[in-house]
């Protein structure tokens, strides 16, 4: 980081930075806004033995396991790419033992953050869980996965679920200032917690913002600057994601990609093309102009629809008014000094 | 006699009509979407909807591509977080949720997990998601089943129904009175549960579709309401709304694909 708290830098230095073989790596978006371009890097960069924790599986997991870059998944949600007829390379990891799997709920995956980012050691969870093969089938969490203690106040059953603290989080967001200042808006899901409760914090945005844009509007920010280790301008860094005021989803960058999951060939293809075939994010957009056009693009952009302005002024900015009065006492600061000198409370 | 239908938009409509005015409903991904919106523009217009990804109080203007798709919509009326939105699901703020399945018992227990032994799987399924807490706390869940299968005997338990029938889920002591798996509305009829032995049972019939096609995908002896009846037919109105709210949705997914990789060759061309 630079001496005057400006952490923008490349996405292959943040990541070179970052992440670390045999972390574990979460992504903090929740399939909306996901850190496609950050993620990609990652698999560049032949990340390896990481654990990897995501709500709600998407093309990152697949891509991330496909790469070879994931021992461990920690998941609520693996989206299946063909259904019953299978199609996802994190089923056939998984499915071959290359693979092991922690599954959760929503909730529950989301608990171990909230307390991860609090600092407690645990979260109660729903009772109701202990009902369920969640509960009963464990995976490389074992014991540990849940645990049930009777309530020292109702002496009810409680269920908890261990604090996530992962070593890194990589996350996408609207807008950011140069600090670190990381603006989210839409559906919050768990992007929060997957960021704060992680050890480092890369985040890559939309666009760079002026200091004084963050200044103005400090309910979009989800993270706070001290906390970020390096942020990268990233325009279209969700894609084939959507980012809320941004750009829609690229449906048809997805269809490719499902189709290109049916095989382990033709996924290793996909990455071939579209991850180790380009040299980073820039590299990566420009073939999809190339291969499908600028339009394809043009036409997800977001028409505006803007959040009506929180007024964050005041009645003044001084306690010195136009007269230079103090507004309570209602004298000047020549008047207040004479006054301390009679008073006798000014030391030579 | 109204237009003809898709099993699809059949399906949708059916759901819809679980939703009542005033209600706060969760929506879960896929069909439950479109049903939401149907309900609120057609029946149900103060009917609050949301998303578990902390998205509350939608109307969709396009079908949500995803459960934290807040592109699907213009604005919303409060951003919260999932913690939070399941929390208010616990504490019995949550009127109705929809729940897809994959495999599902005589109990309303589901699995959406995996197809076999969990250590030697078959078939990878998506996972919970939500299901497994909002069918706990939810005050009523209707099962939604487009593909999926009944089994004597699910692979892995992901959401608990009425656990092994009678009062059993009430006994545990785990979950609210009156919560539990409401109705399942199937491409074929509607099935509910009995108030005691909680097994579920044939309420309705879709138009056209006969007791004995049902039970042909039911491995236990199915019990027929003694006073079953057809559901109505779809209105030209309802079919006209997801006609052009959700095109896809009517031909679902394997048509919808069709259409896309043909336009795609076309583009190629």
């Amino acid at each position: 980081m630079a001496q005057n708290g400006d952490k923008r830098m490349s996405a292959r230095e943040a990541v070179a930075e970052c992440v670390q073989d045999g972390d574990t790596l979460i992504i903090g978006n929740y399939t909306l806004c996901m850190a496609c371009g950050l993620v990609y890097e990652i698999v560049r960069q032949k990340k390896r033995n990481l654990t990897f924790c995501s709500q709600s599986g998407h093309v990152i997991d697949e891509v991330l396991v496909a790469g070879g870059c994931v021992d461990r998944l920690v998941t609520a949600y693996v989206l299946n790419a063909g259904g019953a007829e299978g199609g996802s390379a994190v089923a056939r990891a998984w499915k071959a033992g290359n693979l092991e799997l922690e599954d959760y709920t929503n909730f529950n995956y989301n608990a171990r953050l909230v307390a991860g980012m609090h600092g407690f050691s645990f979260q109660p969870v729903f009772e109701g869980i202990i009902h369920t093969d969640l509960f009963e089938k464990r995976g490389f969490m074992g014991d540990d996965k849940y645990k049930v203690i009777k309530c020292p106040f109702t002496g009810k059953d409680t269920v908890l679920v261990p604090a996530l603290n992962p070593d890194v989080c990589v996350i996408h967001v609207q807008r950011a200032d140069k600090f670190g200042n990381a603006q989210y808006w839409g559906a919050m899901g768990s992007v929060q917690a997957a960021a704060l409760a992680s050890k480092r914090i890369i985040v890559s945005c939309e666009e760079i913002v002026e200091h004084d844009v963050i200044q103005a509007s400090p309910h979009f920010t989800i993270i706070p600057a001290h906390r970020v280790n390096a942020v990268i301008e990233m325009p279209w860094g969700a894609h084939p994601s959507d980012v809320v005021g941004y750009y829609n989803a690229d449906r048809i960058a997805f269809a490719v990609f499902m189709m290109a999951l049916q095989s382990e060939k033709a996924t290793q293809d996909w990455l071939a093309e579209w991850i180790y075939g380009c040299k980073d994010h820039e590299a990566y957009l420009k073939h999809h102009i190339d291969r499908y056009g600028f339009n394809t693009l043009n036409a997800l952009k977001a028409r505006a629809f803007y959040s009506a302005p929180a007024n964050y002024g005041a009645a003044f900015t001084s306690v010195w008014d136009d007269k230079d009065r103090e507004r309570t006492l209602g004298i000047t600061l020549t008047e207040l000094e004479d006054f301390m000198k009679e008073k006798g409370v000014l030391y030579e | 006699m109204s237009k003809p239908y898709t099993l699809n938009e059949l399906l949708i409509i059916a759901i819809a009509k679980e939703i009542h005015d005033y209600e706060n409903v969760v929506l879960g991904v896929g069909i439950p979407m479109i049903s939401g919106a149907l309900a609120k523009a057609l029946f149900a217009p103060h009917a609050t909807l949301m998303m578990e990804s902390g998205i509350i109080d939608i109307q969709p203007t396009v079908p949500p591509n995803h459960i934290a798709d807040c592109l699907s919509c213009r604005g919303f009326s409060f951003s919260t977080d999932l913690f939070s939105a399941f929390t208010m699901t616990y504490r019995g703020f949550v009127d109705v949720c929809f729940l897809g399945v994959a495999q599902v018992d005589k109990y309303g227990n589901v699995n959406t997990t995996v197809i076999g032994d969990y250590d030697h799987p078959i078939t990878r399924l998506p996972g919970s998601g939500g299901a497994a807490d909002f069918i706990s706390y939810a005050r009523r869940t209707i099962l939604t089943m487009r593909g999926g299968e009944f089994v004597e005997k699910l692979t892995y338990r992901t959401s608990p129904g009425y656990l092994d029938g009678g009062d059993s889920r009430e006994k545990t002591g785990h979950f609210p009175k009156g919560s539990g798996p409401t109705k399942l509305v199937s491409t074929q009829g509607i099935f509910e549960f009995d108030p005691v032995t909680r097994e579920m049972y044939l309420s309705r019939v879709h138009p056209g579709v006969s007791v004995e096609a049902v039970r042909k995908k039911v491995p236990w002896n199915l019990n027929v309401s003694p006073d079953l009846k057809e559901t109505e037919r779809p209105t030209d109105e309802e079919i006209d709304f997801i006609r052009r709210f959700a095109p896809t949705e009517s031909i679902g997914k394997n048509l919808a694909i069709e259409l896309i990789v043909k336009r795609m060759m076309n583009q190629a061309g």
